[in-house]
């Protein structure tokens, strides 16, 4: 295994581990914004830029996806490496000036503030990282959301700009930003839910028994497939090569159960179990 | 369409029929070779050709034509003079030539033997009237390998190529070398990538030949985005066969036996050509399963680029071929090893692909005999802005700036002074007038702060502005940013605001201390070389012509007179003949004065708009 060396501590890490893999490792901190350990490195933010040591010279790289094939010396706290972080950190805090946790990863990071003026325009502190458009993609499988235009006007948006039909109405997206711009709007009156600013729209799905909204229909759909999927499988595997057999058999077993379940909410169904265990 | 047995079933084959074209009696074949570039099609080549069609035919049914043919080539280089016609087997080369010539030249030249002096190239210096191309000092400075046959031969007619040479190298390649040795040729040549990193060739072939995994690509890159080049679009337009045999020969060398040619989609003729070229090498077993017979098998695929700048960057080129979007990713693992989908790929320029036949067929010790220590052969460029010859060149590496620009480019155009020169690109640098006898070389040029890049060369003259230059290629280099990381998509955009700012009389104090900020944080940190090179403009305008942004920051003026607001206009009492033309087409009145007298523009209600410094005929207007 290669050995790492980060600020004079070694680690050894398997081969083709990131440089921030191995920081972690080592517990040393390395800031990142577009970083995300379920997704691939797109290294677009450039926030985590440490110092390699080339032998006669040394070269600046991003740490969340520099692959270490052999052993390597890299320098994190380095003149020249916290200078590229800190001018990375002073662009992004003048693109998006209004963001709380940007300005909280600042100040863990030393950055005062910036001396730059706002000349990009961006989407509720959108900073362009894009782990949404990842996540859509490589975990949900819907790509629903991408990126629309080049240079300064690039932006975050689902295609043509219009509400997807593809979205799900799932929320990943939100839940991986680390700016808030995404957010999942609930909107009663309508029953659906808002993934915004995208204006994606999905139908909520209502408790069959109080009528409380809860959760998007699509995604529903989705998890009694990969759920059902899931139980299949075994069952496939265990059926002499009857696949359409097991598959049968676990739909007319788990599927309703499934099913009815999902479809009350939370307190309704804790209700149902609790109401079952009294009177069996 | 080619007169050729339907697939040649062997290297003997494909000799004999070689050997008959070379040998090929053309005397008293006369012919008329007419350049179908871009510059010479804007200005009416396609009619020519079809008047000097007709007139073959109206001379043969008077029996009169003989062996007369009308020859369609690519660009001859001397597009300043469009069109261009010469006339075999003199060689007589015609210039601007136009529909009524046509009956002229045939009539004197092409029947009668005779040059027409009027529409030849005269020498601005001694006044000779020049017949042959050769003597044009545009061409006799020249050096061309690469562009040897454009101009020469019907790109769309594989058996022109053939019989000027073409396909020799390959088999040569194939008949007498291993792959290692046709790497080892490239080598001694010392060819480096003529599509702006300036690598070695040889070493980009051999860690693809011996990176594992497989199938692996080759790649020429056609994209050509900078603005104001046509190099590659030259010699894709003007001889295609020869990437592609070029291709075709690194392809036995790696160990590939699929590549692909990205041109840009601006490019139709180019993709026309080449999937002509591409056909016909196929229809022969030039191309295919089992080539001339042999066991090596590669086969070419055109596939048409989107049409931003960033799709030339490598990476982004793989995004796009494979149908993602055309943007770069990290290299930390090159694309010799992974590259289009995940596979070891290997990327040249095609100008980089088309020196390969010659290196082949006359040795790399030849090859690296010319130019400097380390950057071999020749390079192309296309020398446009205030230059008096634009147009296509290709010289030896080390010559000087000053040689293209004052001999080949016949100096500055309307007796203006020379300012500097950007090479390499939207992002290479401005060489300033005591540089101009620096050696076109790789390292020279990155030294003074600007690149080789692929071979653009524009050429300013004392009225441009350098901080305009700035911000133009400044703010060009953003429009065609991906945007995809941050110092490259803000960086630009804060450089792009303060040149703005200086360019319209706000400069601050300061402001050139923070574009070179700006620029130290995009060289260090963005993703691709587009970002990393970026500031190069800003960077080398600073260096050389430092005094002309202070000019617009602290005196607010522009040395230039270029940007607006940052001089005044006023009249020359003594030029002005008080014709009142001025005064009458002034938008906000601002011009006083009585007819026949000279007038005067009150500074306060002008607001700088240059209608009077247009309309006066007797420039009489000043820019001060
Ligand atoms: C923004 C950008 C644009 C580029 N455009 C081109 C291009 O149009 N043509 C080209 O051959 N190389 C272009 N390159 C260089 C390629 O990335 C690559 O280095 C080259 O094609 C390799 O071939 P060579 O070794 O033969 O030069 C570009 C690079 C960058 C960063
Ligand atoms: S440097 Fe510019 S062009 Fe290259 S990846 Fe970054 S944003 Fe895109
Ligand atoms: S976290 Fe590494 S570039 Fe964004």
């Amino acid at each position: 295994m290669p050995t790492v060396t980060i600020d004079g501590h070694s680690v050894e890490v398997e081969r083709g581990a990131t440089v921030l893999d191995a920081a972690r490792y080592a517990g040393i901190w390395i800031p990142t914004l577009c970083y995300h350990p379920a997704l691939s490195s797109e290294a677009s933010c450039r926030l985590c830029m440490v110092e390699l040591d080339r032998g006669d010279w040394r070269q600046l790289v991003t740490a969340c996806n520099y692959p270490v094939r052999h052993d390597v010396i890299v320098y994190v706290m380095s003149e020249r490496a916290q200078q590229a972080r800190r001018g990375v950190m002073e662009l992004l805090l003048a693109r998006s000036p209004d963001s709380q946790e940007l300005k909280e990863l600042a100040e863990r990071m030393g950055v005062k503030g910036t001396l730059w003026p706002k000349v990009t325009e961006s989407q509720r502190n959108c900073i362009l990282c894009g782990l949404c458009v990842r996540v859509c993609e490589q975990i949900i499988g819907k790509s629903a959301i991408g990126f629309a235009g080049r240079g300064a006007d690039r932006t975050v948006a689902a295609p043509f700009r219009q509400p997807s039909e593809d979205c799900i109405g799932c929320g990943a997206c939100a839940a991986v930003c680390p700016v808030g711009t995404i957010e999942v709007r609930v909107h009663k009156d309508e029953c659906e839910v808002e993934i915004s600013p995208f204006k994606s729209r999905v139908k909520l799905l209502v408790c069959k028994q109080c009528g409380a909204p809860i959760l998007s229909t699509q995604v529903c759909e989705q998890a009694l497939r990969n759920v059902g999927w899931a139980t299949c499988l075994p069952m496939q595997a265990c059926s002499q090569g009857n696949v359409g057999m097991g598959r049968k058999s676990a739909h007319a077993t788990f599927w309703p159960e499934l099913r009815k379940r999902l479809r009350l909410c939370p307190k309704c169904r804790r209700l149902q179990t609790a109401g079952r265990v009294a009177s069996p | 369409m080619i007169d050729a047995p339907a697939r040649f079933a062997s290297i003997a084959d494909f000799e004999g029929f070689a050997r008959s074209l070379r040998s090929q009696d053309r005397t008293g074949t006369r012919s008329v070779r007419l350049c179908m570039g871009t510059g010479c099609q804007a200005k009416g080549a396609a009619r020519l050709y079809e008047l000097f069609e007709e007139a073959i035919e109206s001379a043969s049914g008077r029996g009169r034509a003989g062996n007369i043919e009308v020859k369609p080539t690519g660009c001859h280089g001397l597009c300043q003079r469009s069109p261009i016609v010469v006339v075999e087997p003199a060689g007589i080369f015609y210039q601007q030539v136009e529909e009524p010539d046509v009956a002229e030249i045939f009539r004197e030249t092409v029947l009668g033997g005779r040059a027409v002096p009027r529409l030849l190239y005269q020498d601005p210096e001694s006044g000779r009237k020049l017949e042959a191309a050769e003597e044009i000092p545009f061409y006799k400075v020249q050096q061309r390998i690469v562009l040897s046959q454009n101009g020469r031969i019907d790109p769309t007619k594989i058996t022109d190529y053939i019989a000027a040479g073409g396909y020799s190298a390959l088999v040569k390649a194939l008949t007498s070398m291993t792959p290692e040795e046709v790497i080892a040729e490239v080598e001694v040549a010392g060819l480096r990538g003529r599509g702006g990193g300036g690598f070695p060739t040889a070493r980009k072939w051999r860690s693809c030949r011996s990176a594992a995994g497989g199938p692996k690509y080759v790649i020429g890159n056609g994209d050509e985005g900078d603005p104001g080049a046509y190099m590659d679009r030259s010699l894709m337009e003007g001889n295609p066969h020869s990437v592609i045999e070029g291709m075709l020969i690194g392809a036995y060398a790696i160990g590939s036996e699929k590549g692909y040619i990205y041109v840009r989609n601006e490019y139709p003729l180019a993709v026309k050509y080449l999937r002509t070229a591409i056909s016909q090498a196929q229809e022969i077993g030039l191309l295919g399963e089992n080539i001339l017979g042999t066991s090596f098998s590669f086969d070419i695929q055109i596939n048409r680029g989107g049409g931003a700048f960033v799709c030339g960057e490598s990476t982004a080129l793989m995004a796009s071929l494979e149908g993602r979007p055309g943007e770069p990713r990290a290299k930390y693992v090159h694309t010799v090893e992974s590259g289009l989908w995940g596979k070891p790929t290997n990327l040249n320029n095609v100008e980089t692909w088309a020196n390969i036949p010659h290196i082949i067929n006359r040795g790399g010790k030849w090859f690296a005999g010319i130019g400097t220590e380390k950057s071999k052969g020749t390079k192309v460029f296309s020398l446009v802005g205030k230059i008096a010859n634009s147009g296509l060149v290709e010289v030896p590496m080390g010559i000087t700036l000053r040689r293209i620009i004052y001999e080949i480019g016949g100096g500055i155009r309307d007796g203006k002074k020379f300012k500097a020169v950007q090479t390499g690109g939207p992002s290479g640098g401005c060489i300033p007038a005591e540089h101009l006898d620096a050696r076109v070389d790789y390292e020279e040029l990155t030294n003074l702060g600007s690149m080789m890049g692929s071979g653009g060369l524009i050429v300013m003259d004392e009225d441009t502005c350098m901080v305009n230059i700035a911000r133009y290629f400044t703010d060009f280099l953003l429009n065609e940013s991906c945007g995809k990381c941050t110092p490259c998509r803000e960086g630009l955009a804060q450089m792009r605001h303060i040149l703005q700012g200086i360019t319209k009389g706000d400069g601050q104090a300061g402001d050139v201390e923070k574009l070179q900020a700006l620029a130290e944080i995009l060289s260090g940190t963005a993703l691709c070389a587009l970002g990393a090179t970026a500031a190069n403009p800003v960077l080398s305008t600073i260096r050389y012509f430092r005094d002309e942004y202070d000019a617009h920051i602290l005196d607010r003026r522009c040395p230039a007179k270029e940007c607006r607001g940052l001089f005044i206009y006023q009249i020359d009492a003594e030029a002005c003949k008080g014709c009142g033309i001025c005064l009458k087409n002034c938008p906000v009145d601002a011009i006083t004065g009585e007819r026949k007298a000279p007038h005067v523009i009150d500074e306060q209600k002008c607001t700088r708009c240059g209608t009077c410094w247009e309309k006066c005929p007797f420039t009489a207007v000043l820019k001060v």
